[in-house]
């Protein structure tokens, strides 16, 4: 099997090689597309591994807070903050701070809400009844969507400024996607920091470790997972406001899919490893990017999802600690 | 509920003066006589206070039914009596449906093509039920059984590869007919053998997974299938034309017996030139889900079926006791799908066509929710489950929504809110009543008291 | 046809650094009832594992009747012969006391999925035959007129019994008991002790037992072997093992000995 595995990312590399070779610009621009999907993905997958790291759960619902969380944000950028595209830039980064907040606090109270409603009473329960209610609330959330903001698409104005940040040889970087970045990394960073350096971090992994053993230590288990999630759901409300500022448009079912999209990244990554499940968004981004965007021999985004859910089968069969998890220990 | 029910009806007698015990020393045929007579009264009051007698008739007539199934038990060959007269019910259904009252809230019956349907997904929500009710595999794809059955009908039984040229059995075929045209009775074998085998393919690598991976991955193949039906009509640039793409393949033959059966044995020919056309489907219908439902208790009653609830009530003490995990798991999978394709190719005849867009993750959470509803692991319940929703689907929710739009003088588009409502469904039925509607009794004890639910790791990798 | 039921060369089992068994040579003979004694945490029930399939060992191999059994699964050795009880009761809660014995019955068992859906004459006899002998095993075992109770209903005690007769329906060669008499009050331990030596002498079987009540171990081995950490630090006749002294060091501490 590893042979196997080997000889098929060889392939993949021989492949990028080639289309790097026919058009060294054009791929570097590509790249660019991939690292900005990778970013949007990065925060949802965050939020999967997150709550999987504490509870084991699969969390299915959670791309529809994001879809949520992406409908707030248009609701608040475009009629309530009524910015357009002749806003004034300072104007449009205060818009943008404050919707952030607002879509991070909204998906965070969400998410705790629904782990509340939907999974705390069946602690105990065989494993797969939370896993039957999660995909009963994301039927939930999409149909919220639908009575608020219909069954089309959400658009709003294109806000972003579209200029170049730099431009050599054919490779240009637009600022859109630096902007996807630069909101992208300081909330990764914050979330680094919360995990690692505070009390409630330490509380959280010591109850993702085991749960009875945090709970005599004298953690409030209960707190920390309602806790997990507030920080998983605020981190789809950022992922919701960059997806709608990037892309412009959205609808109930936007969360399903790139839920699924970024599923396979924290199980790509190592599910329940946070540096994981960033590393599996930016590949699986740049899969995405590649696919759809090189010119020779590529299968064209007809087949993405199905390479995205190859990969996801894949990973789960034969590597299900992921690239950077390590083998579950089993108790003696 | 059933408590809360039974607590009002101990007030209710100590009201009368029949303390407890007294009550439980009357002989059981004569308490439920009474409780039956006191049901009737009940029934009878609200005929006379409302003034609807043909629909009152009807709940009266299901109520005593109810309750009189267990005594039925106590006759010879009576645990036979309440199946039978189901089933002479769905039979003579067409017979009688025009003369059938309206339903307070639900408004007319639903028509034979409804049934047709209910029908086709019982036997889907059966299928599925061999795998999250028996074997305790939480299954999120589904819905590609069904539409691996489906396109085997496609295949199979219409136009769809021109240059082949093959009549076995089918019925109504025009001049200038081309492809494979092989009569529906052994397409549907053909589509649940093929399934069956794409299930045990599928199955073989991801049925030692967890059960929240095995579900994922389920559900990624679920997400799979569609994509290559969608994009199957140029198979790798070849222009291979496998599945016709997001036109779907149609027509579809439909099922018939021929002519000659038709002079000799007065069976109809051809299912579409008839003018009866959906209570044949109808019919058919009910002789498979008939077939389904046998092979549900046969297979719940034997030594497979003992291997699948011990699998899922403990996996590592069922590997103790020498059950192979990945085989029987298989076995589970594979029968499973064997009945889900069979739906699939039947309810692409019905149809008269194979569309990509009917296989969306939906209708797997569809079919999950029938089972869910109606209790995982019970024949009955599933089969509740399966019509309601079904029916829910094709005509109840858009009866309702009339009903509380004329009522309440909204303007709601509740068919629009449908899998809402199931997302409802699936999240109140799995917090206060996880067992269903009609549960199993097993299934009922291990939802409230939990299993060992925690999987073996190393034999797993172990391998069968 | 050898004379060890059950061997085992050189037994290591490590999980991530630790290891919990280290150069295991064990050996059960036929028709004899051997027990397995240490400490808590010295790797008895990993030791179990290795022997039932359920962990695959590091390093070493386990033979049964001479057959290479390493890296089977379990169903394997159920198979060939071997039968378990758990430490922590593992009876399927929601079935029968008689369904349990049947599903203990399943590899003796051969109506597969078609025969089970046509209900052949042959599976018709085979599950009735089957029901009698599941009746039999639960009356051997103690549990006259339980059969039709559900596992999480029984007592305690019937439990662990409901669980032996379970194991006895795989018709094992060699039956591993893993704490049988915990949680058992002195009377129920007795009864066990004789039900242990019935299994010998009536069903010819051998025991491997891990235990902690001495009494028990004293009353019915004909060997005894200790693990401390992992290893083997001591094997022989029970009266040997009373006055080893490694084997009252690891169990009391070395003051004990010197004291």
């Amino acid at each position: 099997m590893p042979t196997v595995a080997a000889l098929l990312v060889a392939l993949l590399l021989v492949w990028l090689a080639i289309n790097l070779a026919k058009g060294p610009a054009y791929f570097t621009n590509i790249a660019f597309i991939g690292l900005t999907n990778g970013a949007v993905y990065a925060l949802v997958a965050l939020g999967y591994t997150l709550v999987y790291g504490i509870l084991e759960l699969i969390n299915f619902a959670h791309g529809d807070v994001f879809m949520l969380g992406g409908l707030i944000s248009a609701t608040m950028i475009s009629a309530v903050f009524g910015v357009t595209t002749k806003s004034s830039t300072g104007f449009l980064v205060l818009a943008i701070v404050c919707t952030l907040f607002i879509a991070m606090i909204g998906c965070g109270v969400l998410n705790a809400a629904i782990e509340f409603v939907a999974y705390r009473p069946l602690r105990g329960a065989p494993r797969l009844a939370p896993l039957i209610t999660a995909i009963g609330m994301s039927f939930i959330l999409e149909n919220i969507a639908i009575g608020w903001k219909g069954p089309g698409y959400t658009a709003l104005p294109n806000v972003l400024p579209k200029g170049d940040v730099f431009s050599a040889g054919g490779v240009t970087y637009t600022w859109e996607k630096l902007i996807v970045v630069l909101i992208t990394a300081p909330v990764l960073a914050a979330l680094v920091y919360l995990v690692q350096r505070t009390r409630q971090g330490k509380a959280m992994r010591a109850t993702a470790q085991d749960r009875d053993a945090a709970a005599m230590m004298g953690i409030n288990v209960n707190r920390t997972i309602s806790f997990t999630f507030l920080i998983a759901g605020g981190l789809a409300g950022a992922g919701g406001l960059v997806y709608a500022l990037y892309f412009g448009q959205l609808r109930y079912d936007s969360g399903y899919q790139l839920g699924l999209i970024a599923f396979t990244a924290a199980v790509l990554g190592g599910i329940g490893n946070l540096p994981g499940a960033v590393l599996g968004a930016l590949c699986i981004g740049f899969i995405q990017a590649f696919n759809e965007g090189l010119r020779w021999h590529s299968p064209g985004s007809d087949w993405t999802e199905s390479i995205v859910f190859s990969i996801l089968i894949l990973i789960l069969v034969f590597r299900p600690e992921g690239l950077l998890g390590e083998r579950t220990p089993e108790g003696g | 509920m059933r408590r809360r029910l039974s607590g009002w009806w101990w007030a209710a007698l100590g009201a009368v003066g029949l303390p407890h015990d007294r009550w439980l020393s009357v002989p059981r045929l004569t308490r439920r006589a009474v409780k039956t007579a006191i049901w009737l009264g009940i029934g009878l009051a609200l005929v006379a206070a409302f003034g609807v007698w043909k629909t009152a008739a009807l709940a009266v007539a299901a109520v005593v039914a109810l309750l009189v199934v267990p005594a039925w038990n106590r006759l010879p060959y009576g645990r036979f009596f309440v199946p039978l007269a189901v089933i002479g019910i769905v039979v003579a259904y067409p017979y009688y449906l025009g003369s059938l009252p309206q339903l307070p809230v639900f408004g007319p019956f639903p028509q034979i093509s409804t049934m047709v349907v209910m029908m086709i997904f019982t036997m889907m929500a059966l299928g599925l039920n061999f795998v999250v009710g028996y074997a305790g595999l939480l299954d999120l794809g589904y819905v590609a059984f069904y539409a691996m059955g489906a396109y085997m009908a496609g295949w199979f039984a219409s136009n769809q590869f021109a240059k082949q040229h093959l009549n076995l059995g089918a019925v109504g075929l025009y001049p200038g007919w081309s492809g494979y045209h092989i009569t529906i009775w052994l397409v549907l074998l053909m589509a649940g053998i093929a399934t069956a085998i794409i299930g045990v393919l599928i199955g073989l690598p991801t049925l030692r997974l967890r059960g929240d991976y095995l579900a994922i991955v389920t559900l990624g193949f679920g997400e799979i299938m569609p994509q290559i039906a969608r994009n199957g009509d140029n198979l790798f640039g070849t222009g291979f034309n496998l599945t016709n793409g997001t036109g779907g393949i149609t027509p579809i033959d439909g099922p018939g017996f021929g002519n000659w059966a038709q002079a000799h044995l007065h069976l109809p020919a051809n299912y579409l030139n008839a003018s009866n056309f959906d209570s044949l489907y109808l019919w058919t219908s009910i002789v498979l889900v008939g077939i389904t439902v046998f092979c549900s208790m046969r297979l719940r009653d034997s030594r497979v079926g003992r291997a699948w609830i011990a699998i899922r009530e403990d996996e590592t003490a069922a590997a103790a006791m020498g059950i192979p995990l990945m085989r029987t798991k298989t076995w589970a999978y594979a029968t499973g799908a064997f009945f889900g394709g069979v739906a699939g190719a039947y309810y692409a005849s019905y149809k008269s066509g194979a569309f990509p867009d009917d296989f969306f993750f939906n209708i797997s959470v569809f079919i999950l929710c029938m089972v869910i509803l109606g209790g995982m692991g019970n024949i009955w319940g599933v089969i509740f489950g399966a019509c309601f929703l079904a029916y829910l689907d094709r005509e109840g929710l858009a009866n309702v929504g009339a009903w509380i739009n004329g009522h309440f003088h909204t303007n709601l588009n509740v068919p629009l809110y449908e899998f809402g409502i199931y997302g409802v469904i699936i999240v109140v039925v799995m917090l206060f009543r996880p067992e269903g509607l009609i549960p199993s009794q097993r299934r009922a004890a291990e939802l409230h008291e939990g299993v060992h639910d925690d999987p073996l790791y190393e034999a797993e990798t172990a391998g069968a | 046809m050898p004379d060890e039921l059950l061997q085992t060369l050189s037994l290591r089992k490590e999980f991530g650094g630790l290891v919990a068994n280290n150069n295991v040579d064990f050996t059960v003979p036929r028709n004899a009832v051997v027990s397995l004694i240490g400490p808590n945490g010295a790797g008895k029930t990993t030791f179990f594992n290795m022997l039932t399939g359920v962990y695959k060992p590091t390093n070493g191999r386990v033979l049964f009747e001479g057959e290479d059994m390493t890296n089977k699964p379990p169903h394997a050795y159920t198979q060939r012969g071997v039968g378990r009880t758990f430490q922590n009761i593992r009876l399927f809660q929601n079935m029968t006391a008689l369904e349990n014995v049947l599903v203990g019955m399943h590899v003796r068992l051969k109506g597969n999925l078609f025969e089970a859906i046509a209900r052949t004459p042959r599976v018709r006899r085979e599950e009735v035959a089957a029901r009698v002998r599941a009746r039999e095993l639960l009356e051997f075992s103690g549990l006259v007129r339980k059969d039709g109770v559900i596992g999480r209903n029984l007592s305690y005690g019937d439990q662990r019994r409901l669980e032996v007769a379970r194991a006895l329906a795989t018709q094992p060669k060699l039956l591993l008991l893993d704490e049988p008499t915990a949680g058992m009050n002195p009377q129920e331990t007795a009864e066990f002790t004789t039900f242990v030596s019935r299994l010998r002498e009536e069903l010819k079987l051998s025991v491997l037992l891990i235990e902690h009540d001495m009494r028990v171990v004293m009353g019915v081995s004909d060997r005894v072997t200790v693990l401390d950490y992992g290893e083997k630090i001591a094997e022989g006749p029970p009266e040997a093992i009373q006055k080893d002294e490694r084997v009252i060091e690891a169990y009391l501490g070395a003051a004990a000995v010197k004291a």
